[in-house]
Protein backbone atom coordinates (compact mmCIF):
# COMPACT_ATOMS: atom_id res chain seq x y z
CA UNK A 1 0.00 0.00 0.00
CA UNK A 2 2.80 2.30 0.74
CA UNK A 3 4.41 2.84 -2.59
CA UNK A 4 0.94 2.91 -4.13
CA UNK A 5 -0.03 5.94 -2.10
CA UNK A 6 3.68 7.55 -2.67
CA UNK A 7 3.67 7.85 -6.35
CA UNK A 8 -0.40 8.39 -6.27
CA UNK A 9 0.08 11.64 -3.91
CA UNK A 10 2.92 12.87 -6.09
CA UNK A 11 0.98 12.47 -9.01
CA UNK A 12 -1.95 14.37 -7.84
CA UNK A 13 0.48 17.56 -6.06
CA UNK A 14 2.18 17.54 -9.29
CA UNK A 15 -1.43 17.87 -11.44
CA UNK A 16 -2.50 20.68 -8.28
CA UNK A 17 0.86 22.43 -9.06
CA UNK A 18 1.01 22.73 -12.77
CA UNK A 19 -2.17 25.24 -12.72
CA UNK A 20 -1.14 27.26 -10.17
CA UNK A 21 2.30 28.20 -11.66
CA UNK A 22 0.72 28.13 -15.21
CA UNK A 23 -1.75 31.36 -13.63
CA UNK A 24 1.21 33.10 -11.57
CA UNK A 25 4.30 33.01 -14.38
CA UNK A 26 4.93 35.91 -15.97
CA UNK A 27 4.73 38.64 -12.88
CA UNK A 28 7.89 39.75 -10.72
CA UNK A 29 6.69 38.45 -7.84
CA UNK A 30 5.74 35.19 -9.48
CA UNK A 31 9.88 34.44 -9.39
CA UNK A 32 9.81 34.71 -5.74
CA UNK A 33 6.47 32.69 -5.59
CA UNK A 34 7.77 29.93 -7.73
CA UNK A 35 11.04 29.72 -5.55
CA UNK A 36 8.81 29.38 -2.88
CA UNK A 37 6.99 26.63 -4.01
CA UNK A 38 9.75 24.66 -5.08
CA UNK A 39 11.03 25.12 -2.04
CA UNK A 40 12.01 21.56 -0.13
CA UNK A 41 9.51 20.47 1.76
CA UNK A 42 6.83 22.83 0.76
CA UNK A 43 5.05 20.63 -1.68
CA UNK A 44 2.09 18.56 -0.98
CA UNK A 45 3.69 15.22 -2.08
CA UNK A 46 6.76 15.47 -0.16
CA UNK A 47 5.19 16.50 3.25
CA UNK A 48 3.13 13.29 2.38
CA UNK A 49 5.89 11.17 1.64
CA UNK A 50 7.78 12.45 5.18
CA UNK A 51 4.59 11.70 6.72
CA UNK A 52 5.35 8.27 5.60
CA UNK A 53 8.66 8.11 6.56
CA UNK A 54 7.91 9.09 10.16
CA UNK A 55 4.94 6.26 9.99
CA UNK A 56 7.43 3.89 8.93
CA UNK A 57 10.04 5.28 11.42
CA UNK A 58 7.78 5.10 14.33
CA UNK A 59 6.93 1.21 13.66
CA UNK A 60 10.13 0.47 13.83
CA UNK A 61 11.13 1.89 16.62
CA UNK A 62 8.52 0.26 18.15
CA UNK A 63 9.47 -2.83 16.97
CA UNK A 64 12.86 -2.38 17.82
CA UNK A 65 11.94 -1.49 21.60
CA UNK A 66 9.27 -4.46 22.28
CA UNK A 67 12.15 -6.67 20.73
CA UNK A 68 15.00 -5.38 23.43
CA UNK A 69 12.37 -5.71 25.94
CA UNK A 70 11.47 -9.45 24.97
CA UNK A 71 15.47 -10.59 24.74
CA UNK A 72 16.01 -9.39 28.14
CA UNK A 73 17.23 -5.90 27.98
CA UNK A 74 16.62 -3.36 30.88
CA UNK A 75 13.43 -1.42 29.09
CA UNK A 76 10.78 -0.34 31.39
CA UNK A 77 7.42 -2.12 29.99
CA UNK A 78 5.56 1.40 29.91
CA UNK A 79 7.87 2.59 27.42
CA UNK A 80 7.38 -0.62 24.99
CA UNK A 81 3.85 0.47 25.46
CA UNK A 82 4.12 3.57 24.42
CA UNK A 83 5.98 3.37 21.36
CA UNK A 84 3.12 0.79 20.25
CA UNK A 85 0.31 3.41 20.72
CA UNK A 86 2.59 5.81 18.97
CA UNK A 87 2.73 3.73 16.25
CA UNK A 88 -0.56 2.98 16.24
CA UNK A 89 -2.22 6.30 16.30
CA UNK A 90 0.36 7.48 13.52
CA UNK A 91 -0.79 4.47 11.12
CA UNK A 92 -4.19 5.07 11.61
CA UNK A 93 -3.71 8.83 10.97
CA UNK A 94 -1.86 7.56 7.53
CA UNK A 95 -4.85 5.95 6.53
CA UNK A 96 -7.05 8.95 7.21
CA UNK A 97 -5.05 11.02 5.16
CA UNK A 98 -5.11 8.10 2.35
CA UNK A 99 -8.89 8.18 2.42
CA UNK A 100 -9.30 11.52 2.54
CA UNK A 101 -7.04 11.96 -0.52
CA UNK A 102 -9.28 8.52 -1.85
CA UNK A 103 -12.23 10.74 -1.76
CA UNK A 104 -11.09 13.88 -3.59
CA UNK A 105 -9.84 11.55 -6.24
CA UNK A 106 -12.83 10.06 -7.01
CA UNK A 107 -15.10 13.16 -6.66
CA UNK A 108 -12.87 14.65 -9.66
CA UNK A 109 -13.27 11.43 -11.26
CA UNK A 110 -17.05 11.62 -11.08
CA UNK A 111 -17.10 15.31 -12.59
CA UNK A 112 -18.68 15.18 -16.30
CA UNK A 113 -16.38 16.01 -18.93
CA UNK B 1 5.70 12.82 15.23
CA UNK B 2 4.09 14.12 18.89
CA UNK B 3 0.58 12.55 18.02
CA UNK B 4 -0.38 11.58 21.63
CA UNK B 5 -0.41 14.78 23.59
CA UNK B 6 1.20 14.74 27.23
CA UNK B 7 2.94 11.19 26.24
CA UNK B 8 6.38 12.71 26.97
CA UNK B 9 5.91 14.04 30.38
CA UNK B 10 3.77 11.03 31.64
CA UNK B 11 6.73 8.77 30.12
CA UNK B 12 9.00 10.60 32.62
CA UNK B 13 7.06 10.44 35.33
CA UNK B 14 6.07 6.64 34.91
CA UNK B 15 10.09 5.94 35.02
CA UNK B 16 10.43 8.16 38.16
CA UNK B 17 7.60 6.17 39.58
CA UNK B 18 9.33 3.20 38.99
CA UNK B 19 12.98 3.90 40.14
CA UNK B 20 10.35 4.90 43.22
CA UNK B 21 9.57 1.97 43.86
CA UNK B 22 12.83 0.06 43.17
CA UNK B 23 14.45 2.24 45.83
CA UNK B 24 11.37 1.24 48.39
CA UNK B 25 11.80 -2.43 47.64
CA UNK B 26 15.34 -2.13 48.54
CA UNK B 27 14.71 -0.36 51.70
CA UNK B 28 12.63 -3.30 52.70
CA UNK B 29 14.41 -5.96 51.44
CA UNK B 30 17.69 -4.25 53.48
CA UNK B 31 15.40 -3.21 56.82
CA UNK B 32 17.69 -5.52 59.38
CA UNK B 33 21.12 -5.30 57.16
CA UNK B 34 23.06 -4.84 59.68
CA UNK B 35 26.67 -4.76 57.78
CA UNK B 36 27.54 -3.58 54.59
CA UNK B 37 30.44 -3.38 52.54
CA UNK B 38 31.19 0.10 53.98
CA UNK B 39 31.19 -1.18 57.38
CA UNK B 40 28.41 0.03 59.13
CA UNK B 41 23.97 -0.91 58.81
CA UNK B 42 22.33 -0.24 55.65
CA UNK B 43 21.62 3.69 55.48
CA UNK B 44 17.71 4.26 54.04
CA UNK B 45 17.99 5.88 50.72
CA UNK B 46 15.53 7.87 48.88
CA UNK B 47 14.61 9.55 45.69
CA UNK B 48 15.07 13.08 44.68
CA UNK B 49 13.33 14.58 42.09
CA UNK B 50 14.74 17.51 41.33
CA UNK B 51 12.23 20.47 40.30
CA UNK B 52 11.74 19.91 36.41
CA UNK B 53 9.54 23.32 35.91
CA UNK B 54 9.67 23.35 32.10
CA UNK B 55 7.25 24.84 30.02
CA UNK B 56 4.72 22.45 29.09
CA UNK B 57 3.91 24.55 24.98
CA UNK B 58 8.34 24.61 25.23
CA UNK B 59 8.35 20.78 26.18
CA UNK B 60 5.85 20.25 23.00
CA UNK B 61 7.72 21.90 20.39
CA UNK B 62 11.09 20.69 21.70
CA UNK B 63 12.67 17.72 22.56
CA UNK B 64 11.86 15.63 25.61
CA UNK B 65 14.86 15.82 27.65
CA UNK B 66 13.70 19.60 28.89
CA UNK B 67 11.13 18.29 30.51
CA UNK B 68 12.50 15.25 32.27
CA UNK B 69 12.37 15.05 36.08
CA UNK B 70 16.01 14.53 36.99
CA UNK B 71 16.28 11.64 39.82
CA UNK B 72 18.92 11.96 42.21
CA UNK B 73 19.39 8.83 45.12
CA UNK B 74 20.50 10.16 47.77
CA UNK B 75 21.19 8.40 51.68
CA UNK B 76 18.95 9.19 53.94
CA UNK B 77 21.21 10.68 57.16
CA UNK B 78 19.16 9.00 59.50
CA UNK B 79 21.31 7.92 62.91
CA UNK B 80 20.89 3.95 62.91
CA UNK B 81 18.64 2.75 65.96
CA UNK B 82 20.83 1.04 68.12
CA UNK B 83 19.16 -2.53 70.19
CA UNK B 84 21.22 -3.84 72.78
CA UNK B 85 22.05 -7.72 71.34
CA UNK B 86 25.23 -8.96 72.78
CA UNK B 87 25.15 -12.20 71.59
CA UNK B 88 24.79 -10.91 68.13
CA UNK B 89 28.19 -11.14 66.08
CA UNK B 90 28.12 -7.69 65.05
CA UNK B 91 27.17 -5.85 68.37
CA UNK B 92 29.53 -3.66 69.20
CA UNK B 93 31.87 -3.42 72.16
CA UNK B 94 28.72 -2.43 74.40
CA UNK B 95 26.80 -5.27 73.60
CA UNK B 96 24.24 -2.79 70.74
CA UNK B 97 24.03 -4.01 67.33
CA UNK B 98 23.22 -1.37 65.05
CA UNK B 99 20.01 -1.59 62.83
CA UNK B 100 19.02 0.96 60.14
CA UNK B 101 16.93 3.62 60.82
CA UNK B 102 13.91 2.14 58.18
CA UNK B 103 10.38 2.20 59.41
CA UNK B 104 7.89 -0.12 57.56
CA UNK B 105 4.89 1.52 57.73
CA UNK B 106 6.46 4.89 56.19
CA UNK B 107 8.29 2.63 53.57
CA UNK B 108 4.55 1.05 52.92
CA UNK B 109 3.13 4.41 52.64
CA UNK B 110 5.50 5.47 50.27
CA UNK B 111 4.92 2.37 48.20
CA UNK B 112 0.93 2.73 48.03
CA UNK B 113 1.75 6.87 47.07
CA UNK B 114 4.24 5.16 44.12
CA UNK B 115 1.31 3.06 43.39
CA UNK B 116 -1.22 6.16 43.18
CA UNK B 117 1.22 7.92 41.15
CA UNK B 118 2.42 5.22 38.43
CA UNK B 119 -1.64 4.46 37.92
CA UNK B 120 -2.28 8.56 37.59
CA UNK B 121 0.14 8.45 35.17
CA UNK B 122 -1.00 5.56 32.94
CA UNK B 123 -4.71 7.22 33.33
CA UNK B 124 -2.88 10.51 31.41
CA UNK B 125 -1.61 8.31 28.86
CA UNK B 126 -4.83 6.90 28.21
CA UNK B 127 -6.55 9.92 28.00
CA UNK B 128 -4.23 11.05 25.52
CA UNK B 129 -4.51 8.30 23.19
CA UNK B 130 -8.48 9.08 23.57
CA UNK B 131 -7.81 12.25 22.47
CA UNK B 132 -5.75 11.73 19.82
CA UNK B 133 -8.11 8.73 18.70
CA UNK B 134 -11.16 11.27 18.91
CA UNK B 135 -9.58 13.67 16.89
CA UNK B 136 -8.74 10.88 14.36
CA UNK B 137 -12.77 10.27 13.70
CA UNK B 138 -13.20 14.08 12.55
CA UNK B 139 -12.09 12.60 9.47
CA UNK B 140 -14.56 9.21 9.63
CA UNK B 141 -17.65 9.24 7.75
Amino acid sequence: MTPITNSFSSNLAAAWARPAMGKTAGTASSVAGDTSVAAPGSRFGDMLSEMVQKTDASQKTSAATTGAMLSGQNVPLHQVMIASEEASISFQLMLEVRNKLLDGYQELMRMQV
Amino acid sequence: MNLIPGANSASQGLRAEQVRLEVISQNIANARTTKTADGGPYQRQSVRFKAALGDAMAAQSSSSAKNEPTLEIVRDPRPAVRVYQPGHPDSDKEGFVAYPAINIHEEMADLISANRSYEANIAVMRNGRALAQQALSIGKR
